[in-house]
């Protein structure tokens, strides 16, 4: 029973480890962004190209 | 760091605050201004006392665009270097109280000319609009005094780099020195506009001005005038808010190099501002636009950066899945609050520059109300929300006060007034300003054409959120007042935040000030030296002063 018991704990901790430094969250909201800026820009383009 | 104080000395907090009170008094003058200005635009509404609405819109630019935003950021940084590389000696704090006078009899002398309707130029005073000479006086003042308090800053960054030996300079000052660097070399233009041709002009002493000129020497200046109020809040988002929420910050050599790629790329870019200017080759222009895309880098950075800074955190306090991070941050402390605030409005505010300065497509959006409600999002709400957040731990800092729950409280409240005011006035004014509506511009029907008649609902919304806004301005002016004068006697703290990961070499490599000044001046002289020429060299007669209000 021991055995398990630890091999759970160490992959616990591996996997709070994990959780601590990923940065996940950080590249979907900038890919977000980029979406935004992009979105942004070529709306208006067509605007552009619509009036020329 | 052995040397860092942990609260600014009382001397060198009576000079920062000093800077403070007149920003907040501009605040309340120019804030009116432009609740003025909303409501006249609505045609809803006349200027009483036959009071132009150009005076009002001179006074609403220039007390917001240069005064609030110039004082402030200077007391800031006074504050900041205090507070990071030790008290001010006897010296710098006087040339800082010099710099200060002579700023504020600019600001008075300025404003008395606005004010009796002798300089309705506008805060951008193109020629050959003509203002009383005693306007462009005034301005120079306005300069001259900030060039003293950069110089007073640079004597003290160089004192203590002499005491430090090998020691990368403390994060905040380096920021502020780099502001300053920037500040010193864009006003080089302003002054020499202001000095060399529009104070003769004014004068009397020569009858005509190269327009062109003037107006390549004002945006030599205005574009890093922009980046001058903005730099300040990355000073609080990179070194200051990490503290705030518990955290630390992400990179400290990311945020260096940032601040250096501002001071290269937000200089040789002012033609994004002229692009429908006959006179100018599209190759220059094109140049320039280049160098402009380049500052996208170091601002998507900063977004980076912060995002980490807050994804780190969050993950430290057990957040789980892809934004729980989110779920962690601090949002009832106004601290935190205001200036996230301010960052969310900096996502469209960075779209619509991007699009501002995409060369041909600027043709959508030039002098339209678009650019009016684009820079009301960046300076009008990034760079004044992070201000105001700021000031909800600076003042009270400085004036030995804590801020209580209740002010706390209003001043969430507060920043929520704005975000819906600002919605209102800069989104219609975006939308407006794609139907052609112009800025700068009074009421006016245009003889009742239907697309001038088209803009009317948008002018109505703008006089809505200009009214909001004007609420938020009379609570925020309540909790800074309550801050300076009335919240309880206490200890303040002035946060700064620690690196994740100090990396004191690479810091120490970014000190290398002969190098950044080279390349920023080898980059000015690449994007302005032909064109410039040629605008000497093919000038036409140039134009007689004009005043027409």
């Amino acid at each position: 029973m021991a055995k398990p018991e630890l091999q759970r704990t160490k992959t616990n901790t591996k996997k709070m480890k994990e959780h601590d430094t990923s940065l996940k969250g950080t590249l979907a909201s900038v890919f977000l962004l980029g979406f935004f800026i992009i979105f942004s820009w070529v709306s208006v383009y067509f605007l552009f190209l619509h009036r020329l | 760091m052995m040397n860092e104080t942990v609260k600014v000395d009382r001397r060198d907090a009576k000079l920062a605050l000093a800077h403070i009170y007149v920003a907040f008094i501009a605040l309340a003058l120019g804030g009116l201004a432009g609740l003025l200005q909303t409501l006249v635009r609505s045609g809803k509404f006349q200027l009483p006392a036959g009071i132009s609405y150009y005076t009002i819109l001179t006074t609403h630019g220039v007390l917001l665009g240069l005064v609030l935003t110039t004082f402030f950021i200077i007391g800031f940084q006074f504050a900041a270097v205090s507070r990071t590389s030790g008290t001010f000696s006897n010296r710098v704090r006087f040339w800082g109280w010099v710099g200060f006078w002579t700023m504020t009899i600019g600001t008075a002398t300025t404003a008395f000319f606005i004010l009796t309707g002798q300089a309705s130029v506008l805060y951008t005073f193109y020629a050959p609009l003509q203002a009383h000479a005693g306007f462009y006086l005034g301005l120079t003042l306005v300069v001259v005094g900030s060039w003293i308090s950069g110089f007073a800053t640079f004597v003290h960054y160089a004192r203590w780099k002499k005491e430090h030996p090998g020691k990368a300079s403390p994060l905040l000052t380096f920021m502020a020195v780099t502001n300053m660097v920037l500040w010193l070399v864009c006003t080089l233009g302003v002054a020499a506009t202001v000095l060399i041709q529009l104070l003769p002009w004014s004068l009397g002493i020569v009858d005509r001005v190269n327009v062109l000129v003037s107006r390549t020497l004002f945006w030599y200046f205005g574009h890093p005038l922009v980046y001058f109020w903005l730099l300040p809040a990355y000073m609080v988002w990179y070194a200051v808010i990490p503290k705030v929420i518990g955290g630390k910050i992400f990179s400290d050599s990311l945020a260096r190099l940032a601040f250096i790629l501002f001071l290269f790329f937000s200089i040789p870019v002012g033609f994004h501002h002229q692009l429908l200017e006959p006179g100018i080759t599209p190759f220059w222009k094109y140049v320039q636009v280049v160098l402009t895309f380049m500052v996208v880098i170091p601002s998507l950075m900063t977004a980076f950066a912060m995002f980490a800074t807050f994804e780190a955190y969050g993950r430290s306090k057990g957040a789980t899945g892809l934004f729980g991070w989110l779920r962690k941050l601090p949002w009832g402390d106004a601290r935190f609050f205001a200036p996230f605030v301010g960052m969310l409005f900096f996502i469209p505010a960075g779209a619509g520059g991007i699009i501002n300065a995409s060369h041909q497509m600027d043709q959508v959006v030039h002098n339209t109300i678009w650019v009016t409600g684009h820079f009301h999002l960046t300076v009008a709400t990034t760079v004044v929300l992070t201000f105001f957040g700021a000031a909800y731990w600076l003042v009270p800092h400085l004036s030995g006060r804590v801020m209580t729950k209740a002010m706390n409280r209003l001043a969430i409240i507060q920043t929520v007034v704005w975000a819906v005011g600002m919605s209102f006035m800069s989104g219609s004014m975006h939308f407006a300003g794609l139907l052609g509506a112009p800025r700068r511009s009074a009421f006016s029907t245009y003889g009742n054409s239907p697309q001038a008649l088209e803009w009317i609902p948008y002018q109505i919304a703008q006089a809505v959120g200009g009214t909001i806004l004007f609420i938020g301005i009379i609570l925020v002016l309540v909790i800074i007042t309550n801050l300076a004068f009335f919240a309880p006697k206490g200890e303040t703290e002035f946060p700064v935040a620690e690196a994740a990961e100090p990396q004191e070499r690479a810091a120490l490599a970014m000190d290398n000030w002969k190098l950044w000044i080279g390349i920023t001046i080898a980059l000015i002289l690449i994007a302005y030296t032909v064109p410039f020429i040629d605008m000497i060299q093919n000038a036409p007669p140039g134009s007689k002063g004009y005043k027409l209000w």
